[in-house]
């Protein structure tokens, strides 16, 4: 059995980070991991896409239409790109923050885009993850945030503990506490609204 | 810092890029030397060596190009110790000269010459197939399926380097180099050999008398990795149910398993790692079956070599491949699964999702805020206005290629690596119009310079402006002949490309910080002048060290970068700084702009240009 999570958003906002944290919590509970990256243009400032797929055999990195357990979008236009990537079942968990590509000259609104990304996925959680991540210390950390708001869904094998743990191997001193923070209220924000709904 | 990727005794697991396990299994291998030149999907292999250098005893460079790359690596193998060269699959054009005449001469210490091709073209101009490199120069070519196999592979195959005295094309593609998976490490071989040059002028020597009896050697070659690579474990033969066999080739693998797992079909498979020599007893296996079917990514490279293998045999099996796969772009599951449920006549009902329904705005890569190349962009432009001239615009490889994009709209065409120069003289004999060429530092010096040289000579009325930003940005910030360090940070000679300028024999060479518009306007003004009335080369070097790096170190330094904002009483809204800057972290919100402070590099550009005076630093 094979899972999968996509991560959605805009070059610099610590999409790969929040792969290789993923990968290596997965890993650490047995899992066998494929991340796939795309590195190179993308990273400036361009929509990118980064693919989480586990189980007991070696996935292959990329995760097609129709087959992701779960979206975590990091900005809403490209929680949207995205959602079709999504399976009927899975769960979108979306920041819930809005940043228009440069000299675009369409821009559809938040209300609209949030609707479209209703429309296509039955389950969507919305997070303020730069209040949560200024919150935390940093706003930087609203990738941490997105983090723990994934473990709280339930789409993925891991709790918060898992990511905790490899949180703390990878950051050390303020950064380390920063981003143990922003994954807790990441968490628990999640965790709040999954029991409103409930 | 962080423990180097790679570092780690034998048992060691890690979760490690396909780039940094093939990196790994050439620590392994115990190479001495490792060259290349950046490129994605390639650079993260000479990275991670880097990291290691010391603790491993490997010594690295970033090479001025790719030829010179694998120059080096061709001179240290002949000094009989083990080398590696990695590069894009473009950045093996380059290195295609010295490559040609590798295949007769064969090596001495193992040699591995990574080829990183990039199907989907995801960070390159084309998405060309260099198995075919390979199968041109008679080197043989390999390709691994997964990140544990690019680094048990690669440390096997400077083994295979040496006892078939040939050089090997490891061939990976972005979806392995970029991929994520773990990797567990074998131990570090010690290498202890005496560096010693192999003096043998008649092998080394190419010329004429010696190249037909060297010909026929590497023929010889082929032919005994032919029998020898039926044996070599990294191929595979799987049994499995039914008449059809599934010939995978390298990473292809990785979506055929998955593929045949979603269509619950278990037919008989053959794993290939080695696609070039075809191994003759698996393929010959292969024939065995009534239908073959090839699954490999890009182009019919497997599938037309066993075609060519099933004639000479006389076999009647049915062989299928491109027509069931696309030749374009990469392959995923889905595809995969497709073309198979129609080869093996099983139903297959592809996942589906739903789409969000509205229509979104692209977001292609943009400038960095901060970036010097946007200022430069917008002086020049401001530069031809004034001198009421509608230039072509040569462009080139690399950070500032992204002044194709609105609004400046300043890339006629990009091509290869130092085209801008080269393509820019052919029009520029002819054209009207001036042709106002940009090109990178790293560019200059891995391609720029020979058309400069050719720009002097021939007499061409062509404006060069080089976008100095101290490093090869586009990939990641490697050290380049200008930045003045090596890749482990060391200090090196630093040449500065105005020296190199005037060197050549330009005498129009003016340097200008790309953040002062109105002087580096003015400079540009000149250039076009001085180009047409002189009908020599010009060149404006617009220098402004990397933002995103300078960013970086603001950071590490604990140093505060102030913001910029925008004074809303003075604002009259022409929009100069949004619609013609551009700049990524000025917005226009409800009607007005302002400045995204946490996006703002604190450059302070926006404010020179703006005509209200409106925009200025935070205080407080």
């Amino acid at each position: 059995m094979i899972r999968s999570v996509v991560i959605s958003g805009v070059g610099g906002q610590g999409l790969l980070t929040m792969g290789e944290l993923l990968g290596e919590a997965l890993i650490e509970r047995g899992f066998k991991v494929s991340v796939g990256e795309i590195h190179g243009l993308s990273q400036r400032g361009g929509s990118v896409v980064v693919f989480v797929k586990y189980g007991d055999v070696q996935p292959s990195p990329i995760v097609v239409e129709g087959e992701a357990n779960a979206l975590v979008g990091l900005e809403l236009i490209e929680t949207a790109r995205r959602v079709q990537l999504l399976a009927p079942t899975g769960i979108v968990l979306a920041n819930n923050y809005l940043l228009p590509p440069p000299a675009s000259q369409k821009i559809p609104g938040r209300e609209e885009l949030i609707e479209a990304i209703r429309r296509a996925a039955r389950n969507v959680i919305l997070i303020n993850a730069v209040e949560l991540a200024r919150k935390a210390g940093s706003s930087v950390a609203v990738n941490m945030v997105m983090l723990g708001a994934l473990a709280a869904s339930g789409a993925v094998d891991l709790g918060l503990a898992d990511l905790k743990g490899v949180v703390e191997k990878k950051f050390t001193g303020r950064t380390g506490e920063v981003n143990a923070r922003a994954l807790i209220l990441g968490f628990e924000e999640a965790q709040k609204q999954l029991r409103e709904k409930a | 810092m962080a423990r180097a990727a790679i570092s780690g005794d034998s048992g060691t697991r890690k979760l490690l890029l396909g780039n940094e396990a093939i990196a790994r299994g050439a620590v392994e291998a115990g190479i001495s030397a490792a060259a290349a030149y950046p490129g994605t999907p390639s650079t993260e292999i000479l990275e991670a060596l880097a990291e290691v250098a010391e603790e491993y005893g490997v010594y690295v460079e970033w090479s001025t190009n790719e030829k010179v790359a694998l120059e080096v690596g061709i001179g240290v193998s002949m000094m009989g110790l083990r080398a590696l060269v990695a590069m894009k699959h473009v950045g093996l054009n380059v290195a295609s000269d010295p490559l040609m005449s590798l295949g007769y001469t064969g090596v001495v210490g193992g040699l591995v010459v990574v080829s990183a091709d990039d199907p989907n073209a995801h960070s390159s101009q084309n998405e060309q197939d260099n198995r075919y490199y390979g199968l041109h120069s008679y080197i043989p070519v390999f390709e691994p399926s997964g990140v544990q196999e690019a680094k048990d592979m690669t440390r096997e195959l400077f083994q295979l380097s040496e006892e078939h005295r040939t050089a090997v094309i490891l061939r990976t593609t972005t979806r392995l180099s970029h991929s994520r998976g773990e990797v567990m490490f074998g131990a570090v071989e010690r290498v202890h050999r005496e560096p010693v040059f192999h003096r043998d002028p008649e092998r080394w020597a190419l010329l004429p008398p010696y190249s037909l009896r060297k010909h026929r050697e590497v023929l010889e070659r082929i032919r005994t990795l032919e029998e020898k690579l039926g044996e070599w474990p990294f191929n595979r033969f799987v049994e499995g149910d039914g008449d059809t066999l599934i010939v995978s080739a390298g990473f292809a693998h990785a979506y055929v398993r998955e593929a045949l797992d979603w269509l619950k079909v278990n037919p008989p498979l053959l794993k290939l790692a080695s696609t070039y020599p075809l191994p003759r007893a698996l393929a010959k296996r292969a024939l065995e079956f009534r239908k073959i079917v090839v699954v490999e990514e890009l182009e019919p490279f497997v599938e037309d070599q066993l075609r060519a293998f099933a004639q000479r045999e006389g076999s009647s099996a049915e062989i299928h491949g491109k027509d069931l796969f696309p030749r374009v772009g990469e392959l995923n599951t889905a595809l995969v699964a497709s073309g198979l449920s129609k080869a093996l006549g099983v139903s297959f009902d592809p996942p589906r999702g739903n789409a969000a329904g509205v229509e979104l705005p692209p977001r292609p890569p943009t400038l960095c805020p901060g970036c010097g190349h946007r200022s430069t962009y917008y002086a020049v432009k401001l530069a031809a206005a004034r001198a009421r001239v509608k230039p072509v615009w040569a462009n080139d490889i690399g950070c500032y290629t992204l002044g194709f994009f609105p609004p400046f709209r300043m890339a006629d065409f990009t091509w290869s690596m130092g085209s801008a120069l080269g393509i820019g003289m052919g029009i520029a004999r002819f054209s009207k119009d001036p042709v106002v060429a940009f090109i990178g530092d790293s560019t200059f010096y891995h391609a720029g310079i020979p058309g400069l040289i050719n720009a002097v000579y021939n007499q061409y009325p062509i404006v060069v402006v080089v976008m100095d930003n101290g490093v090869t940005a586009m990939t990641g910030h490697q050290p380049h002949p200008g930045s003045g360090y090596g890749p482990t940070g060391e200090k090196r000679p630093a040449i500065p490309v105005e020296n190199l300028a005037r060197a050549c024999g330009v005498e129009f060479v003016e340097v200008v910080p790309a953040y002062e518009v109105a002087r580096l306007r003015d400079a540009v003004e000149r250039a076009i002048k001085y180009a047409r009335e002189k009908n020599a080369p010009a060149v404006v070097v617009a220098r402004q060290f990397c933002a995103l790096e300078e960013l970086r170190m603001k950071r590490m330094r604990g140093e505060a970068v102030v913001p910029y904002v925008i004074d809303q009483a003075k604002c009259v809204k022409c929009g100069i700084c949004v619609d013609q800057f551009s700049c990524p972290a000025i917005v226009r919100e409800n009607g007005s702009i302002k400045i995204l402070t946490e996006l703002c590099a604190g450059c302070g550009v926006c404010a020179s240009i703006c005509p209200a005076k409106a925009i200025g630093p935070l205080s407080g």
